[in-house]
């Protein structure tokens, strides 16, 4: 026919559309000047198609890759790695727009869409995100016919009703393929995504640090627990703790990152339960004392928190058994007790003048734990998420001038107390408590349950944990963060947008839970649905499978379910009926509605004459319905069913909606 | 060399015999990936891999929907032709070097079909939609090198609606078949005689407009151009129009053994006297050595004198 075909203009419509719907959800990692670039290629190849401009001449191809490549370069600081690999793949599904002029072309335009909608899966996988990506998919898909239908055919809704169509139908195989397919594990390793800016526990603490992360309404993870979800106060999370003090710092030692477990005994019955974490950018996982997870997936540090070799990027599903009432390196004194009682050459004076005193009128180290604790919540001390500056020597303003601080400010300098007192501590940063969501019986922990406190080691009994933040607003941690801050009102005071600082509102917190419900199951059932989550589940429905049967069962299933599409395609039960044929059954069943029914064996013209007399007012439409009918089918006139179903539907437009009953009239 | 071919061709004829009329039907069609399909797959692998390599459940899902939606298309690109009716329409004579029209009617049984391509693949493909309970007639072209019944066999019918991930085709035989006449060649009149049964007729007028050369006379505005005297005109003699009476004489006979040199060169040379005087609307005679046709005038006459020339010697190929 012709000798290049060109792209026809349903296609193109439909490939600006996907070319929107695609970049758009990479808008939050893609510079600036992308959508410059996007708008003026746009724009260019509209005109091309309305003969306006010309294509780009070579050279000026050649200068405009270069460019973007430059672009690429100094806006991400390098050609490789995810997020430059990604601005490029962008950069090149716009630029290929303005080159292409030939269905070739506009074929790799549609596949480089299919990878940009790949990898802003990279970047967000929510739910949201899954299911918007269904429309830029469709849309790639409508361009993809669009190529293929004659230059005819210009309306673009019956195209992408096509694509949406034969979607929907691949959705039942793909399911099962989804269910079904082995999961392998990464065959080699390729550049993450970086730091999104995640808000989460660093690994040092700030006295103000903490009560940073007291303003996210962020999520840090929830818990599904195997029994009940155990009382809030016994709900301490533990993430890192903190060995070193600098004077104003407290961070981790770099002994704590051995990978040596601890010596520690179980004592009473064991807490299963799952955690799905939320990228923190950190190697720790979050659990409750003493926590033992599956070997490959972390590993129990000497400081008795749990770390993997990378960090956590990407949401992270793992299973922990936990012993509330483990005693930990209770049997002898452990090697590490040196570096808990470490403390800077100076400052601080008058607090460790007090730890002295109150170690010499106390003598043993657990009354000296009790006097202290005594004293933060006998004294003014007052729990605020803004806590006034300190000086220099940050323990002795806290604790004699200004006595109002966050859990970080309590525990630093608990801890440092006891140390100046001679007693081995450490602070310990997690999270604490975390919101039960009734709809899925689950545990939601976000940034703001975030949480320091302390634990000391004594003889015999090993480390205990101890929070001195509870005796000075018991309700933050029978309750949670809101309660205690009630009296200030600071909880999430700058977060208008965020819906839990609505959860007052009866329908609101509903709405929120549920919501919050489906995007756990999500991230629990879809995201997580790895290798090792898809053999326990398929397990659990199936029994055991081993690779052969798996692979058969899956190619049976698929070809079941393809039959039963074919069948659903082709109708092979309406295969002999012909268009004209059943367009007079609808007829028959028209007049049926309004009691005219054609006797077995009566002719298509008696009928309607029958039918004519007992309706005369549409006595012409009847009959002009049945002398087309008989002039297509039996004298073989030319001439298309659309001209029947047309004359079907004048018809139905004479008819009244309801007749009265015939008996009526008569 | 050439078995495999002659295999197919075998195997076809077994397959889809040759007939007026066929419907395509699972025997009929058949249908692989194209090229685009296999892109498609090579593409769904780097998105599987990425899938893999980033432990992406989302992607997995992508890479799965897609691959569900080549299978998907496979069932729907196979019934973009599966109980599709062609039927062999007519046909229109050429000369020589023309090109032949061959009519094909397509029709739905019910579906609409959409993007059928139809066709030789050396002269490319005509792409038609079908509506539903319709009926499309597509005009085939074809260059003609010989003169004779142009049978072009086995047309091409296929679809790659509607993601050009496959190719559904088939190849059918619809016994079509377009008539070539010679080429026509411009020569002098064979100076054959009247033919011998109507000579004493020739004051006969043999209805109107039956014309014979007189003379030259002056243009004038309504006058055919073909008349015109070409060659007074380069002499520069002006504007003179070949005047034609209408004469009641006796009408010219064709004689293919007149003329001179090859039979294929007599055949265009006869063949361009039988237009010419078709064309002026002047009866004649055509003696070919298989018979003598006419003399009579007319466009069937015209027809069966070009048949017979387009068909001279070529044995028992004239019954088709």
């Amino acid at each position: 026919m012709s000798v290049k075909p060109g792209i026809p203009r349903n296609s193109l419509i439909w490939l600006l559309v996907a070319q929107v719907l695609v970049i758009l959800p990479h808008l939050t990692h893609l510079p600036l000047w992308i959508i410059g670039l996007w708008l003026g290629c746009a724009t260019w190849r509209i005109q091309i198609f309305r003969m306006r401009a010309r294509y780009p001449r070579s050279w000026l191809k050649a200068l405009l890759m270069i460019g973007a490549g430059f672009g690429v370069y100094f806006s991400r600081g390098s050609l490789v790695g995810l997020e430059a690999g990604v601005v490029l793949l962008i950069a090149a599904f716009i630029l290929k727009l303005v080159e292409m002029s030939t269905r070739r072309d506009a074929l790799v335009l549609i596949f480089l869409g299919f990878f940009a909608v790949v990898t802003s899966y990279l970047f967000e996988d929510s739910l949201l995100a899954g299911l918007y990506s269904l429309l830029p998919v469709t849309a790639l898909l409508a361009a993809m016919i669009g190529l293929q239908q004659s230059s005819l055919v210009t309306r673009p809704w019956p195209t992408v009703r096509l694509a949406g169509s034969l979607l929907l139908q691949a959705v039942p195989l793909m399911l099962v393929l989804f269910l079904f397919f082995p999961r392998l594990p990464p065959l080699w390793s390729l550049p993450q995504a970086g730091d999104r800016g995640v808000t989460g526990l660093a690994d040092h603490m700030a006295p103000g640090d903490i009560a940073r992360l007291g303003r996210s309404p962020e999520l840090a993870f929830r818990v599904s627990f195997d029994g009940d979800i155990p009382p809030r106060e016994q709900l301490y999370w533990r993430a890192v703790t903190f060995e070193r003090f600098d004077g104003r710092r407290w961070s981790q030692s770099y002994a704590s990152h051995l990978p040596q477990e601890p010596e520690w005994q179980a004592v009473g019955e064991p807490l299963g339960y799952n955690v799905v974490m939320q990228p923190s950018g950190q190697p720790w996982l979050f659990a409750l004392d003493v926590a033992r997870v599956a070997p490959g997936q972390a590993q129990l540090m000497s400081d008795f928190h749990l770390q993997r070799r990378q960090p956590v990027n990407q949401p992270l599903m793992y299973q922990v058994t936990s012993w509330l009432d483990a005693r930990r390196e209770a049997v002898r004194a452990p090697e590490s007790l040196g570096r808990s009682l470490q403390l800077p050459e100076r400052g601080n004076p008058r607090a460790r003048a007090w730890a002295m005193e109150l170690r010499r009128s106390a003598q043993e180290p657990q009354a000296m734990v009790d006097a202290l604790l005594k004293h933060f919540n006998r004294q003014p001390y007052h729990y605020t998420l803004e806590p006034p500056p300190v000086g220099d020597d940050i323990v002795d303003d806290f604790l004699f001038e200004t006595r109002s601080g966050f859990c970080a400010h309590y525990a630093g300098a608990m801890t440092f107390v006891l140390r100046a007192a001679g007693i081995p501590a450490r602070v310990v940063a997690g999270y604490q408590g975390g919101e039960v969501n009734p709809a899925g019986n689950y545990l939601s922990v976000h940034q703001f349950d975030a949480h320091a406190w302390v634990e000391y080691w004594v003889a015999e009994r090993g480390w205990v944990s101890v929070d001195p933040t509870f005796q000075v607003a018991p309700e933050r941690v029978e309750q949670g963060l809101e309660q205690a801050l009630a009296r200030e009102r600071s909880f999430l005071a700058d977060q208008p947008m965020s819906l839990l600082r609505y959860r007052d509102i009866g329908w609101v917190n509903t709405l929120r839970l549920r919501w919050d419900s489906l995007n756990y199951g999500w991230q629990r059932w879809v995201l997580n649905y790895q290798g090792e989550q898809q053999t326990q589940m398929l397990q659990r429905w199936l029994g055991k499978l081993d690779a052969q049967t798996l692979g058969l069962g899956l190619v049976a299933i698929l070809g079941v379910l393809t039959a039963v599409l074919a069948l659903f395609l082709f109708k092979p039960w309406r295969r002999e009926t012909d268009p004209h044929q059943r367009l007079f059954r609808r007829f028959e069943r028209l007049l049926a509605r309004h009691g005219v029914h054609r006797n077995k064996g009566e002719g298509a013209r008696s009928f309607a004459e029958r039918a004519a007399a007992t309706l005369p007012e549409q006595a012409p439409a009847i009959l002009a319905f049945v002398r087309l009918y008989e002039a297509q089918r039996y004298a073989q006139l030319p001439g298309t069913t659309d001209e029947l179903s047309h004359s079907l539907r004048q018809l139905r437009r004479a008819l009244p909606w309801r007749l009265p009953k015939p008996a009526g009239r008569s | 060399m050439r078995i495999l071919p002659r295999f197919r061709d075998r195997w076809l004829l077994r397959r889809i015999p040759p007939a007026p009329s066929v419907r395509l039907n699972q025997r009929r069609i058949f249908i692989m990936p194209t090229a685009v399909g296999l892109a498609f797959l090579v593409a769904l692998l780097l998105m599987l891999l990425t899938a893999i390599n980033y432990q992406n459940s989302l992607a997995y899902g992508l890479s799965f929907l897609l691959g569900s939606l080549y299978l998907v298309t496979i069932l729907h690109t196979w019934r973009n032709l599966a109980g599709l009716l062609l039927q062999a329409g007519g046909t229109t004579a050429a000369f020589v070097g023309e090109q032949a029209l061959l009519r094909v009617r397509l029709e739905s049984a019910g579906r609409a079909y959409q993007a059928v391509a139809l066709g030789w693949p050396a002269s490319g493909l005509r792409l038609v939609d079908v509506a539903a309970g319709g009926t499309v007639e597509v005009e085939l072209s074809l260059p003609t090198e010989r003169r004779g019944w142009l049978r072009p066999g086995r047309v091409r019918v296929e679809s790659r609606f509607p993601l050009g991930l496959l190719v559904a085709w088939s190849w059918i035989d619809l016994e079509l078949a377009a008539l070539v006449y010679p080429q026509p060649c411009v020569a002098e009149r064979p100076q054959g005689h009247s033919a011998p049964e109507t000579e004493d007729e020739g004051t006969l007028a043999r209805g109107a407009g039956v014309d014979d050369y007189q003379g030259l006379r002056a243009w004038q505005p309504g006058d055919a151009r073909r008349r015109l005297h070409w060659k007074a005109y380069s002499r520069g003699q002006g504007l003179l129009v070949k005047d034609f009476a209408s004469l009641l004489g006796n009408d010219p006979l064709l004689d293919f053994d007149t003329l001179d040199g090859d039979p294929e060169r007599r055949l265009s040379m006869l063949c361009h006297w039988v237009v010419e005087l078709s064309e002026k609307q002047q009866p004649f005679a055509l003696r070919l050595p298989a018979g003598v046709i006419g003399p009579d005038g007319g466009q069937a006459h015209r027809d069966a004198c070009l048949r017979a020339l387009a068909l001279h010697g070529l044995g028992g190929e004239g019954s088709a």
